[in-house]
């Protein structure tokens, strides 16, 4: 009974009007605008902590801020930029994307998916608040390792802001495989799925299995540090390993979460600026469901230097090592879908080139940290830092932002300004490479991470990374200059939008309506 | 919009699934001791060992080794606390005496506990306690200054490669005053 009554409702309203329509909305669509907006404040927030950090380090002695402000910088940059942005952004282009791919009206809890959402500026609410205490913000590193951590100020706030996070993400995942799972188009089977949405399937359970184990980790954490236990503390029996253990065991399928979606985004570009179908599409799945599986059992190698015995470290190696192997599966099956095509190089087929150049540059350094005797010269250095933010900014952002400018006109009905977009792509491209580059050198040179000040030697390479960051964070201006150009101004895009665009987000009109595929298309195998 | 009946079987699968994961992080904590107990990784020592347990496997030859003595106060505990001697070289399978020192540096009572650890971990299990003040909680008068024995020796079971010992005892106070936490580090 009810339904009927609700889908008549349905036929009629749009969206409401004013800032309650944002509040109480339920419709994916707008969720997803208000994560992807969310996320770019968040960007430009932990961009405008990374402009300090690479400020103060711009040359050798302390300018700046002092030592505990500049881990305060480095560990909020890491915690908003993780949890802030990359995260939410994905979190977004799911919402928008994966009922359309499917061809499904809505997600399947639209409720939960409103509070899913706003649980998150709560949360960074909460985590920000510190700025403005005695004790300041957590400056403990975004691994915050106990008991470090358990000694610092203000560690309850950033405790329950991680617990507020969880949630959300778990809420958010639940929504996405529920969605997936019931609400496919009739006829769609799972292996005929999009890459994006199986990228975001795998994903989620990803975010199931972990985020819990994160949540029960700063549990411990604030029962160490107010209800004198000693999980982590050694005095009380307790093992810091054990917490790095912990820790790890949600931190590295954490670092696929943040990479498998962009996986599928770039499938989907590449495709579709080749003129080509993708080369392998079950190859790409299998291989992403490999990593995945994969991602369980190498969490020791952000910790080959604690002491752990040969066995270990072998055994962690070698799975570590693996992983290259479904890796190269998908940069291989890229190339292969490129091989031929009649290329374009609009704006999204230039990021997501980019991405799986740099993303490469990315992996090999990782494969490099991966074996264990060279890790020892590696472990903490600049080295590591260049390795992971190869892996996440030119790959996990720009894949962000190649989707963002391939599904722009979808979502505002506008072409964004082509011209702006390529300009902010190069920017972006040497912005990122002189800043992140030479941090391959000072690490192998020997510089440590997580000093706000070192030695003189380091000083050019510093000085130029520098450069490069104000760079890349500058344009970054641009690149919200040309999103809200194509919301209220542009040309006109088709339903079509790509000539080679294939999936039924390409069906509908251009912008998508409020609500679409309320009758379910029928999709052939 | 109506829910079906298997959108919500799915639903209750996810959530009981994230409960679960919950839960097995706290239980990485007893998996992770009873790992190192049987596999001996990484120095922890498990209550005392008995010398007069006897042992089916053949003595080695008794040989020197080294044995360092470390001592670390946790933060918070108002304790002066050192080994009496630095270093001692023992022969295998012969007990050996030592001692350390501690000192209230209050006008509290003080309840105390020590948490043993050898390094390299390997050799944990081949260091054997007869009498350690870690076996129980330790009570310091005000201003009172105690010498705590240790007799121990170091089994001929133990590698070829090992040749120092590592032999550190963290102290800390039993009943740490909350508030007191919750405060330092400011």
């Amino acid at each position: 009974m009810s339904a009927v009554i609700e889908n008549h409702e349905h036929d009629h309203h749009g969206p409401q009007k004013g800032i309650l329509r944002w509040l109480f909305t339920t419709n994916h669509k707008d969720i997803g605008t208000l994560y992807l907006w969310f996320s770019f404040l968040m960007f430009l927030t932990g961009g405008a902590m990374a402009m300090g950090i690479r400020a103060e380090l711009f040359e050798p002695g302390l300018q700046l801020m002092d030592p505990i402000r500049y881990n305060q910088l480095v560990t909020m940059h890491g915690l908003i930029m993780i949890f802030g942005a990359v995260m939410p952004a994905f979190v977004g282009l799911a919402n928008w994307l994966i009922p359309m791919q499917i061809g499904a009206p809505d997600m399947a809890l639209p409720r939960m998916n409103n509070l899913s959402f706003w649980l998150l500026p709560s949360a960074f609410i909460i985590l920000l608040s510190t700025a403005f205490m005695e004790g300041g913000m957590p400056g403990f590193g975004w691994t915050f390792y106990a008991p470090l951590s358990t000694n610092y100020p203000n560690i309850a706030y950033f405790v329950f802001a991680v617990h507020i996070m969880g949630i959300s993400s778990i809420m958010g995942s639940i929504n996405v495989i529920v969605t997936i799972m019931n609400m496919r188009a009739p006829g769609m089977t799972l292996m005929q799925m999009p890459l994006f949405v199986w990228s975001w399937l795998i994903t989620a359970y990803l975010l199931i299995a972990v985020m819990p184990v994160l949540a029960g980790a700063v549990t411990m954490l604030l029962m160490d540090a107010y209800f004198g236990t000693s999980f982590f503390d050694a005095a009380g029996g307790g093992d810091p390993v054990l917490f790095q253990h912990v820790f790890w065991f949600f931190g590295h399928p954490e670092v696929y979460i943040m990479i498998l979606p962009a996986f599928g985004i770039t499938s989907h570009i590449i495709s579709t600026f080749s003129r080509k179908p993708l080369f392998g599409h079950s190859s790409m799945v299998y291989a992403m469901v490999s990593i995945a599986v994969l991602s369980f059992v190498v969490w020791a190698h952000h910790m080959f230097t604690v002491g752990m015995p040969l066995a270990a470290e072998l055994f962690f190696m070698w799975a570590t090592m693996i992983i290259a192997i479904p890796t190269g599966v998908k940069v291989f099956n890229w190339v292969a879908t490129i091989f031929k095509g009649s290329i374009t190089y609009e704006t999204p087929m230039l990021f997501a080139i980019a991405f799986v150049v740099l993303f490469t540059i990315g992996g090999l350094s990782g494969l490099m940290l991966a074996i264990t005797p060279a890790d020892f010269q590696y472990h903490d250095t600049y080295f590591v830092v260049a390795h992971f933010h190869y892996v996440l900014v030119p790959g996990a952002i720009f894949s962000i932002m190649a989707a963002v400018y391939y599904w722009l006109p979808k979502w505002t009905g506008n072409m964004y300004d082509e011209k702006m977009g390529k300009l902010h792509f190069w920017l972006s491209f040497i912005g990122v490479n002189v800043t992140f580059f030479p941090q391959h050198f000072v690490g192998l040179a020997g510089m440590p991470r997580r000093y706000a000040d070192y030695a003189l030697q380091f000083a050019e390479w510093n000085a130029v990374s520098s450069i490069g960051a104000f760079l890349f964070g500058l344009s970054q201006l641009l690149f919200l200059y040309i999103v809200i150009k194509a919301v209220f101004a542009g040309k006109k895009a088709t339903a079509q939008v790509w000539d080679g665009a294939e999936g039924l987000e390409w069906t509908v009109d251009s912008p998508a309506p409020y609500h679409t595929f309320e009758t379910p298309p029928k999709v052939n195998g | 919009m109506a829910k079906n009946n298997f959108s919500s079987k799915i639903f209750l699968n996810l959530v009981s699934a994230v409960i679960f994961m919950f839960f097995f992080s706290f239980m990485l904590v007893p998996l992770y001791n009873v790992f190192c107990e049987v596999t001996g990784l990484n120095g922890k020592i498990y209550g005392p060992s008995s010398f007069f347990v006897k042992d089916d496997v053949e003595k080695k030859d008794s040989r020197e080794i080294r044995i360092k003595f470390l001592s670390q106060v946790n933060e918070s505990a108002p304790v002066n606390f050192f080994p009496s001697s630095n270093e001692v070289r023992v022969w295998t399978d012969k007990v050996s005496k030592t001692s350390y020192i501690a000192e209230n540096t209050t006008d509290k009572q003080l309840t105390l506990t020590i948490i043993p650890s050898v390094s390299p971990g390997l050799a944990a299990e081949n260091v054997k306690k007869i009498q350690c003040f870690c076996f129980e909680e330790q009570t310091l008068k005000p201003y009172e200054r105690q010498e705590w024995p240790v007799r121990f020796y170091v089994s001929s079971e133990v590698g070829d490669n090992v040749n120092d010992i590592y032999l550190s005892y963290t102290l800390f106070e039993t009943d740490r005053v909350l508030t007191d936490n919750m405060n330092h580090g400011k």
